[in-house]
C-alpha cells in the first residue's frame, strides 16, 4: 500500500523537488514564532514530499504522524535549511520504504543535532562574513555617490546565498547523511569558521579603523594639540578606544536601546564641550 | 504624497519580506532600501548617502532568531522624511531611533499572533486540512509581518513632515551635530556587537591585523575586504594544505570545490 506513494516520490523529478527544498529554505522565517521557531516553515518544506509518500486517503494517519513530526521545534539559518529539508525528505521516504526497521524518533533527532552546529557556522558566514564583506563594499561605492555600491552589495549577497541554498538541498537530498559523516570526519565545520573569522575579523578592523573617523578638537594653545599627539602613536586611536569600550558593554550585556538612546546623550554632551567631534 | 507614502510602505513589506521569503538575502539592510526610497522619492544622491550612512552606524546589528534590535524600519522611514522635508542627511538617523521603538513595540503583537497562527496550523493538520496549513504558513504568516511593516512606515512619512520641519527649526544647533556625533559612536557599537561574535584569543590578531593596514595605510574597505580574502585564502593553505591530500573521497572533493566557490564569491 505505502509502496504506491514511495514509486511516486521516486518517479517525482530530482531538480522539482530541490526546488521544494530551496523555497522551503528561504521561506523559513515566513511564521517564525516563540513557541516553536520554524516549524512550519519545516513542514511548508517538507509537506509535499509527504503528501507523495501517502496519497491514499487509507494512509491518512500516517501522513498526519509525519506532518506532526514536521511541525516539532526547528531553528536554523535559512539558507542551511534547504540542506535539512532535502536530508529529512531522504529520511522520510527510507521511513516509508521500511516502516518495520526505521525508527521515525530518528528523522527528529537529526534535525535538532544539526540545528546548532549549522545555525552557529550559518550565522556567521552569512550575517558576520558576506554581508560585512558586501556592505563595506557597498558603502565605499555609496558614499562617492556610486548605486553600484547597493547594487553590488545586492549581487555579491545573492551570489553566495543562491548557490549554497540550491546544492545545499540538493547533496542533503541526495547523500545527506554520508555526506555528514564526512563533514565531521575532515573538520569541514572548523575550516569554514576559521575563514569566517580570519576574513571578518579583519574586515572588521578596517572598518573600525576607515567607516567613521571621530577626533578630538582639545588643544592647549597652537602647539598643544591632543589629536597631533595622538596621531604621532597611532592613527585612529579614538576609534579603536571606542571599540573596545563598546566590546566591554556588549559583554556586560548592556540593553542595545539603552546603549543607542545614551549614545546620543553622551554625543550631545561631549559635542558641546569640545571634547570629540567627527 | 499619499501616493509616495504608500509605495515607501511597501518598500518596508520588501524589507521585512526579505529574511521571511528570500533567506535573508540582506536586501533588508538600510544601504538597499534607503536607495529605492531614493529611487522613489527620485532623489537617489540623498537615498544613497542616507543609506550609507545608516548602514555604516547598523552594520554590526545582527538579528540572530529572536535577539538584537534591527533599525530598517528606522532607516526606511528616516530617509524618506530627510528626503521631503530637506532636513540634513544625520536628521535620518534622529528619526530612526523612535521609530524603531515604535516598530518593537508592534513587533511584540505581532509576536502574539503568530503563536496563535501556529496554533492554527496544528489545528489544521489535526483535522487533515493540509493544503489549509500549508496556506497558513506562506500566506499568512508574511501577511502578518507585511502589514505590521506597513502601517508605521506609511503613517509616519505621510504625517511626518511637518512635525519634522517643527522639530528641525526648534531645536539649536549644538544639540543637533551633538545627536549627529551620538550617531556615530552608535557605530562602534555595532562593531563591537559584531566582534563579540568572533573573537576569541587566538583570532583577535586579526581583528588588529585589518585595523593596522587600515589605519596606516588608509586605503579604503574595499581594499581592505580584498585582502582580507586573499589572506584568507592563503592561511587556509598553509593550515590545510597538507592534510587535504589525504581526504580524497568523493564527498571531501565537493567539500573543497564548495568552499573555494564560496570564497571567490566572497
Amino acid at each position: 500500500m505505502s509502496k504506491k506513494g514511495l514509486e511516486i516520490q521516486r518517479n517525482y523529478p530530482l531538480n522539482k523537488k530541490v526546488k521544494e527544498f530551496f523555497w522551503g529554505g528561504w521561506c523559513m522565517q515566513a511564521l517564525w514564532n516563540y513557541e516553536r521557531q520554524m516549524n512550519t516553515a519545516f513542514m511548508w518544506g517538507i509537506s509535499k514530499t509527504i503528501d507523495r509518500l501517502y496519497p491514499d486517503p487509507e494512509e491518512d494517519e500516517k501522513k498526519k504522524e509525519a506532518y506532526r513530526r514536521s511541525l516539532e521545534f526547528f531553528n536554523i539559518t535559512p539558507q542551511f535549511g534547504a540542506f535539512v529539508l532535502g536530508l529529512t525528505a531522504a529520511m522520510e521516504e527510507e521511513y516509508a520504504d521500511n516502516p518495520e526497521t526505521f525508527d521515525p524518533k530518528m528523522i527528529n533527532s537529526v534535525k535538532v543535532a544539526l540545528m546548532g552546529p549549522l545555525s552557529g557556522i550559518g550565522d556567521s558566514l552569512f550575517q558576520g562574513t558576506v554581508r560585512v564583506i558586501a556592505m563595506s563594499i557597498g558603502i565605499s561605492l555609496a558614499q562617492q555617490g556610486s548605486i553600484l555600491g547597493p547594487i553590488l552589495a545586492m549581487l555579491i549577497s545573492f551570489g553566495v546565498s543562491f548557490p549554497i541554498t540550491w546544492f545545499g538541498a540538493k547533496l542533503g537530498y541526495l547523500n545527506g547523511q554520508k555526506y555528514l559523516e564526512q563533514i565531521s570526519k575532515s573538520n569541514l565545520m572548523d575550516k569554514i569558521m576559521y575563514g569566517c573569522s580570519v576574513a571578518g575579523l579583519m574586515v572588521i578592523g578596517g572598518m573600525v579603523a576607515s567607516l567613521v573617523n571621530i577626533t578630538t578638537p582639545l588643544a592647549y594653545g597652537e602647539a598643544l594639540q591632543l589629536q597631533v599627539i595622538l596621531d604621532g602613536i597611532m592613527p585612529k586611536l579614538i576609534p579603536l578606544a571606542l571599540t573596545g569600550v563598546m566590546y566591554f558593554l556588549v559583554k556586560k550585556g548592556v540593553k542595545p536601546m539603552v546603549v543607542i538612546i545614551s549614545c546620543f546623550i553622551v554625543g550631545i554632551i561631549l559635542n558641546y564641550f569640545g571634547i570629540l567631534a567627527i | 504624497m499619499l501616493f509616495q507614502s504608500i509605495l515607501i510602505g511597501l518598500v518596508a513589506v520588501f524589507m521585512v519580506l526579505d529574511s521571511r521569503m528570500l533567506g535573508r538575502l540582506n536586501f533588508e539592510r538600510p544601504l538597499i532600501t534607503c536607495t529605492i526610497v531614493g529611487l522613489i522619492m527620485g532623489n537617489v544622491e540623498t537615498g544613497l548617502l542616507v543609506g550609507a550612512q545608516m548602514e555604516m552606524i547598523t552594520l554590526g546589528m545582527m538579528s540572530i532568531g529572536a535577539s538584537g534590535v534591527d533599525m530598517n524600519i528606522g532607516a526606511i522611514t528616516g530617509c524618506a522624511l530627510v528626503i521631503t522635508s530637506g532636513a540634513s542627511i544625520e536628521t535620518a538617523l534622529t528619526i530612526a531611533v523612535p521609530m524603531t521603538l515604535l516598530d518593537q513595540l508592534l513587533t511584540t503583537v505581532a509576536d502574539i499572533i503568530r503563536i496563535q497562527l501556529c496554533h492554527m496550523c496544528d489545528g489544521y493538520v489535526e483535522k487533515s486540512q493540509y493544503a489549509m496549513a500549508r496556506r497558513v504558513h506562506i500566506l499568512f504568516g508574511p501577511l502578518v509581518y507585511s502589514v505590521f511593516k506597513f502601517i508605521p512606515v506609511f503613517f509616519a512619512v505621510y504625517f511626518g513632515n511637518d512635525l519634522i520641519n517643527t522639530i528641525v527649526n526648534a531645536v539649536p544647533e549644538f544639540i543637533m551635530s551633538g545627536v549627529s556625533l551620538g550617531a556615530n559612536l552608535i557605530s562602534f557599537f555595532g562593531f563591537a556587537m559584531l566582534l563579540s561574535t568572533m573573537i576569541n584569543k587566538k583570532n583577535a590578531v586579526f581583528f588588529f591585523l585589518g585595523f593596522v593596514i587600515a589605519a596606516y595605510s588608509g586605503l579604503g574597505l574595499t581594499a581592505i575586504a580584498v585582502i582580507s580574502i586573499v589572506v584568507t585564502v592563503l592561511l587556509y593553505q598553509i593550515k590545510f594544505g597538507n592534510s587535504s591530500s589525504s581526504l580524497q573521497a568523493a564527498g571531501a572533493d565537493i567539500d573543497e570545490l564548495d568552499e573555494l566557490d564560496d570564497e571567490l564569491d566572497d
